[in-house]
C-alpha cells in the first residue's frame, strides 16, 4: 500500500506530526509553553531596524531564491511580516528583493498589510518591493547594485540561499550594513557564519515565527520539534552502539530503509 | 472568511500532495498532475506581474532621471529586445535565440559566479583573524584542509591529505548532519503549521 522505501518514513512522520498536533492542542488549552532559548540573530532584528532608523537608511530584505514549494521561503514570510511591521512602526524604509515571480506578489502583500496593521497604509512604497529576475546571478547582481546604490544600514537574508549567499553577505559587509542571515542549506551556512554579524542555522529559521510572535500555540509546536530531535539522537546512539558491537547486525538500518 | 477559505484550500491540496507521495493511488496521482499544471500556469502569470513591476520601477527611474538611470535604459532595451525577438523572429530553441543567450546571459552569469573567488578570499580573511579560541580552531582546521587539498600539501607532509579527509568526514559531516536533521524536523513542523493554518505568513498578512 505505502510506496516501497517510504514505509518507515511514513510512520515516523505520522507519529511526529501527531505529537506536534497534540502539543499545539495542549497550548491552545492554555497549558504551560516552553521557554525558548535565546536566538541572538532573532533578538538582533530590532537592533538592526533601530540602527537603520537612526541612520535614516533602509533595511534590505531578501527571502532567498527558493520558490513557494520551499519551506524556507514560507518561513521567511513570517520573518518578513515582523520586519515590515517594525519598519512601518518606525518609518524606516524597507527594500524587499524578490527572485521568484510567484513569491513577489506575496511579499508585496505582506509588506502592504504590515503598513496597514500599523495604521500607516500611505507610508507603503510599492517600488520598494521589487522583482528582479528569475535568473540566479542576474538577481544577485541586482541585489548587489541595490546595496551599493541605496546603502542599507541593515541586511536581512532569511530563506533558501545557494551560490549567491556569499556575494550578498560580502557586499552587505562592504556597505557597512548590520547583517542577519539564516538558511537551512548546510553548504551556505559557513559563508553566512564567516561574513554576517548574526546567523540563524537550519531549524532556527523555522522557529522564527514562534519566537518573534511569542504566540503560545506556535511555541507549543516547537516542543514537538525538540521531541523529534531527541528521538533522532536516540536512534543515532542506538545505531552507533549496534554498528560498534556487531557491524553485521544492521537490522535498524534495514528497518529504516523499508 | 478572507483567510479561512485559502487555508481550507491549502489544507486539502497539501493533503492530496502528501498522500500521493506515500500512496500512489491512481486518481490522486492524476489530481496531483493537474495541480502541478495549475501551479505552472500561476507561475507563468506571476512572471508577467513581476515583469510589469520591473518595467514600472525602471521607467519611473528614467522619467525622473534618478541615479543610474542610464542602466535602466539598458535593462528596458534588453527586456524588449529578448521579448520581441523571442515572440516574433525566433523561439527559445532557435540557434539565433541561443546565440543571443550564449553571448549575453551566459558570460554575465559566469562573471558574477567568478567574482565569488574574491569574496571567498575576503570573507576567509575576516573569519580567520584570531580573536577567540573558536576562531583559532577554525584557522588551524582551514589551513590543514586548504593544504591537504593541493599537491604542495602532500609535499609538506603526507599526513596533511589524511588529516583533511578526517576533518571533512568526521567533525564536518557530523555537524552538517546535525543541522540537516534539525532543519528537516523544523521544515516538517513548518509545513504542518502552514497546512493547518496556524502560521499564515504566506497568505499575505502579518501573524
Amino acid at each position: 500500500m505505502i510506496a516501497k522505501g517510504l514505509v518507515s518514513a511514513f510512520w515516523l512522520e505520522l507519529v511526529y506530526c501527531a505529537a506536534i498536533l497534540v502539543l499545539i492542542s495542549r497550548s491552545r488549552k492554555g497549558l504551560k509553553v516552553p521557554t525558548v532559548y535565546k536566538v541572538p540573530g532573532l533578538d538582533a532584528m530590532d537592533e538592526a531596524i533601530g540602527r537603520s532608523t537612526e541612520m535614516g537608511r533602509p533595511v534590505f530584505y531578501s527571502p532567498g531564491i527558493g520558490d513557494l514549494q520551499n519551506a524556507q521561503t514560507l518561513a521567511s514570510f513570517t520573518t518578513l511580516g515582523y520586519v515590515a511591521r517594525q519598519c512601518a512602526k518606525y518609518d524606516t524604509g524597507l527594500i524587499v528583493a524578490n527572485r521568484i515571480s510567484v513569491v513577489y506578489p506575496i511579499t508585496e502583500e505582506i509588506v502592504k498589510q504590515a503598513y496597514a496593521t500599523e495604521g500607516k497604509p500611505d507610508s507603503f512604497v510599492p517600488d520598494n518591493v521589487r522583482f528582479f529576475s528569475e535568473d540566479q546571478f542576474a538577481y544577485a547582481a541586482a541585489c548587489v547594485g541595490v546595496m551599493h546604490r541605496e546603502h542599507p544600514a541593515a541586511s536581512i537574508l532569511i530563506g533558501g540561499f545557494w551560490a549567491e549567499s556569499l556575494i550578498f553577505a560580502e557586499v552587505g559587509s562592504q556597505v557597512g550594513a548590520i547583517q542577519i542571515a539564516g538558511t537551512a542549506n548546510t553548504h551556505q551556512i559557513p559563508f553566512f557564519v564567516a561574513a554576517c554579524d548574526y546567523c540563524l542555522m537550519g531549524e532556527e529559521i523555522y522557529a522564527a515565527g514562534a519566537y518573534l510572535s511569542k504566540d503560545p500555540v506556535l511555541l507549543g509546536a516547537l516542543i514537538g520539534q525538540d521531541w523529534g530531535k531527541m528521538v533522532s539522537v536516540a536512534m543515532i546512539v542506538v545505531g552507533a552502539i549496534l554498528a560498534t558491537v556487531s557491524p553485521k547486525a544492521n537490522w535498524l538500518l534495514t528497518m529504516l530503509k523499508q | 472568511m478572507r483567510k479561512e477559505g485559502p487555508v481550507a484550500v491549502g489544507f486539502i491540496v497539501g493533503l492530496v500532495v502528501i498522500i500521493v507521495t506515500y500512496f500512489s493511488a491512481k486518481p490522486l496521482v492524476a489530481i496531483k498532475g493537474e495541480l502541478d499544471q495549475w501551479y505552472l500556469i500561476a507561475t507563468a502569470f506571476a512572471v508577467a506581474v513581476g515583469l510589469v513591476n520591473l518595467v514600472q520601477i525602471h521607467m519611473r527611474k528614467i522619467q525622473h532621471k534618478r541615479e543610474g538611470w542610464g542602466y535602466s535604459i539598458v535593462l528596458i532595451a534588453g527586456i524588449a529586445g529578448f521579448l520581441l525577438f523571442g515572440l516574433t523572429v525566433s523561439s527559445a530553441g532557435d540557434p539565433k535565440f541561443q546565440w543571443m543567450y550564449n553571448t549575453t546571459i551566459v558570460p554575465m552569469n559566469a562573471t558574477m559566479y567568478s567574482i565569488l573567488v574574491f569574496y571567498i578570499a575576503s570573507a576567509a580573511y575576516r573569519a580567520f583573524r584570531i580573536r577567540t579560541g573558536e576562531a583559532a580552531v577554525l584557522l588551524v582546521a582551514a589551513v590543514i584542509v586548504m593544504l591537504g587539498r593541493v599537491t604542495i600539501g602532500e609535499m609538506i607532509s603526507p599526513m596533511l591529505p589524511k588529516w583533511t579527509s578526517w576533518i571533512m568526514n568526521v567533525p564536518n559531516t557530523a555537524g552538517m548532519r546535525a543541522i540537516t536533521i534539525g532543519a528537516t524536523l523544523g521544515g516538517i513542523s513548518q509545513a504542518l503549521r502552514v497546512l493547518i493554518g496556524i502560521e499564515r505568513g504566506h497568505l499575505g498578512g502579518v501573524e
